[in-house]
């Protein structure tokens, strides 16, 4: 019997991802011993520290370059440093909201409507497991992009997307809404992620090995038209593809956009999206690039198709929640000319358009909580009339967030989609473009759509009213507004930063 | 020495335990018998013909559910470091260490918050 | 016994369960077809494994299984509250966000 070698760990190297899961474990006692009023102060001081730490590690980690994290199942490389630098810049942004706004259930486990729950509203709770969840959910992204084998990938993927089902339900107003679409969120991504291990074991079968580097090179060397590795690039794309919400497996994204507490939506749809599509992109650039030919077809369908439906869609509807939702499939589909594009600039555009699309959502996500009435957040866009009105600050610094989505110039979405659009334009790819631009146009329409309701209309109900934002949620909404001009401004040092750094080690 | 004679020692300890168990507890214990000794044993339910409440069991049963299941997984992965245990040295002890303690604050959160309480 | 039979018998259980899902209307049953799905993953990769002669696979299907057992826990946490609000698991009956 041969001995097993002791496994070598970089700790270093895990150290960002090592001190979040620490947070989070240290939450979970903080939930067990702490006594109940002291809680969510705890928290506060608890999460952001942990997040700030963690911050600063993959900042001093920046120039590591290693494959070898934990035997090969982990590797540490320019993208993964910029993916999980993003993903903690955006939680820390979203957390200034998750804190401010009372958005989730003051029990979760008492019925709607029930007794106990009044009594739980009446003494003040608050189910604060929402943020040791969210940190789990943190963990889970930051090891998804920089998962180097197939099960780390895949316990990646469901270390982010369990936590992200319980906090889907959590809402604390719309009770039965919020668990509808928590169920419909878990049901659906239990199946996308069965497809995906699915895949999986036919990508193991096709290469005898779950190792990247390793599947890469049976890939390379034969002629890619293997029944095992077409079924297995299929399910694994699946499952990846529903993460991102392209078409055709959206039908999740609106109604669990729409049910979720508006924070954490805004969590789900700006930095899910930074985990889940660098983890397309090292899985299509690193390890199925030498059966090209045989998923960029795929990939170019979908794409057209998620960028047509989400702008479409986008223009019947009449919630804000559910139009940014259609929205960000609409984006999904924008950075999937990325990976279609397959060269340098694709990786790098992407991952400054994930940069500037999280932040421009999570602020406007976060004026959406602000937008309320006597029963809680307004999101029927008919009643945001006039709203330019009642509060212009408020409504401009929305509006410069539809601009950006739009890709307006002068703002980081000009910059983020020019740059992956020349991208796949570069690469050949000109249908992909043609039809980016023609929808992005169309998207611009709508988004102005509601410009013009907001500054142009007149107001209808006088309920609606702008709280007045706290510290934190207006340190939150204009730093992100002051950031996406920025970004869209002076792009260059952030540019050239990623670019520098913006290389997928094999 | 024949490689199979550790095991059938483990198999006769492991017999004798249970015979030993058995027999030290119809010896030393005391013997009160009722009617509800006497019944078949039904996870506490009472047993009669018909499922009671149409076969639906309380829902506290699915607290219970999902205690066992942090148990079980901590099984799953116990086995393989068992049987490597003394290649992996102090190494796989720490990590093992690691690994249960993990787990054990889970069971500790459920034990705080009240999910071991019946009612 | 060709080895290749068990990748035809993990195909027809991964497709039962994935027909499943579709065409069941219970939470509770449809969850249970996604396990069907998840344990016809797991015996592709052990058959994978004896082919490839390697234990990779039967790793994975380790950790498969404790996702499993996650997903249960979270899963059926989800379907108990829903249960407990509106006295159904059915996913017809959860139609607010359809309207």
């Amino acid at each position: 019997m041969t001995g097993f070698v002791t496994p070598k760990l970089e700790y270093v190297a895990l150290l960002p991802m090592l001190i979040i899961f620490a947070g989070a474990i240290i939450g979970v006692l903080v939930e067990a011993f702490a006594k109940q009023s002291l809680r969510k102060f705890i928290h506060s001081l608890l999460t952001p520290t942990t997040l700030l730490l963690a911050l600063f590690q993959v900042f001093a980690n920046k120039d590591l370059v290693t494959t070898n994290a934990a035997i090969n199942s982990v590797v540490i490389d320019g993208p993964v440093i910029i993916a999980q630098g993003t993903i903690l810049i955006l939680t820390l942004i979203s957390l200034l909201f998750i804190l401010d706004v009372d958005s989730f259930a003051p029990e979760a486990s008492a019925l709607p409507g029930s007794e106990e729950e009044r009594k739980a509203l009446a003494i003040g709770k608050q189910q604060t497991e929402i943020f040791p969840l969210l940190l789990f959910s943190v963990a889970g992204m930051m090891l998804f992009p920089a998962a180097n084998d197939l099960i780390t990938l895949f316990i990646a993927l469901e270390v982010l997307s369990l936590p992200l089902y319980l906090m889907a339900g959590l809402s604390r107003r719309r009770r039965l809404f919020s668990q509808e679409s928590a169920m419909k969120y878990f049901l659906l991504g239990a199946y996308s992620s069965a497809f995906f291990i699915f895949g999986a074991a036919f990508l193991y079968g096709y290469s005898g090995s779950i190792q990247f580097s390793q599947i890469r090179s049976a890939v390379v060397g034969s002629s890619g038209n293997d029944v095992l590795l077409l079924i297995g690039i299929v399910f694994l794309s699946v499952g990846l593809l529903f993460k991102v919400g392209a078409v055709p497996f959206h039908a999740w994204t609106p109604d669990v956009y729409q049910g979720a507490p508006t924070p954490i939506t805004g969590f789900m749809a700006a930095v899910t999206k930074v985990a889940a599509f660098l983890a397309v992109l090292r899985i299509f650039y690193t390890v199925l690039d030498g059966a090209i030919w045989q998923w960029r077809p795929l990939l170019t369908a979908v794409a057209i198709l998620t960028m047509v439906v989400g702008s479409v869609v986008a223009l019947v509807q009449r919630d804000v929640k559910r139009m940014l939702a259609y929205s960000s499939i609409a984006h999904a589909g924008f950075l999937l000319t990325g990976v279609i594009a397959f060269n340098k600039a694709g990786l790098e555009s992407s991952l400054f358009y994930l940069l500037a699309y999280g932040i421009a959502t999570l602020g406007a996500f976060g004026i959406i909580t602000l937008i309320q009435d006597s029963q809680g957040e307004v999101t029927d866009l008919n009643r945001w009339a006039g709203l330019g009105k009642k509060s212009p600050a408020i409504a401009s610094a929305f509006a410069f967030f539809l601009l950006t989505f739009a890709g307006i110039p002068l703002t980081s979405g000009f910059i983020g989609k020019f740059s992956i659009f020349s991208a796949a334009y570069e690469s050949g790819n000109i249908a992909v473009v043609v039809v980016g631009v023609l929808t992005s146009a169309l998207a611009a329409f709508f988004y102005i759509r509601v410009i013009v309701l907001m500054f142009f209309t007149d107001a209808k109900d006088a309920t609606v009213t702008v709280t007045l934002p706290t510290l934190r949620s207006s340190i939150a909404v204009w730093g992100t507004a002051f950031l996406t001009l920025i970004l869209g401004v002076l792009p260059n040092s952030t540019l050239s930063f990623i670019e520098n750094l913006a290389i997928f080690t094999r | 020495m024949n490689p199979y004679v550790p095991i059938i020692a483990v198999g006769a300890i492991g017999f004798g335990f249970g015979l030993i168990s058995l027999a030290a507890g119809a010896l030393t214990g005391p013997k009160r018998y009722n009617r509800a000794k006497l019944e078949a044993y039904e996870c506490g339910i009472e047993p009669s013909p018909q499922a009671q409440g149409g076969g639906r069991f309380p829902i506290k049963y699915f607290l219970t559910a999902m205690l066992f299941i942090i148990f079980d997984i901590e099984i799953v992965f116990l086995y393989p470091w068992a049987v490597t245990f003394d290649q992996l040295g102090v190494f796989g002890l720490i990590e093992m260490a690691l690994f249960i303690l993990t787990v054990f604050v889970a069971y500790v959160y459920v034990w705080r918050r009240g999910g071991l309480e019946w009612d | 016994m060709d080895i290749s039979y068990y990748l035809y018998l993990s195909a027809a259980l991964f497709v039962i369960g994935a027909v499943g899902v579709v065409i069941r209307r219970n939470a509770i049953v449809i969850f249970m077809c996604i396990e069907l799905m998840l344990n016809a993953s797991n015996l592709a990769f052990v058959t994978f494994a004896r082919i490839h002669g390697n234990l990779e696979g039967q790793m994975v299907a380790f950790f498969t299984m404790v996702v499993a057992a996650c997903e249960v826990v979270v899963g059926l946490a989800i379907i108990v509250m829903i249960y407990r609000s509106r006295r159904s698991a059915s996913v017809d009956d959860a139609s607010l966000l359809r309207r």
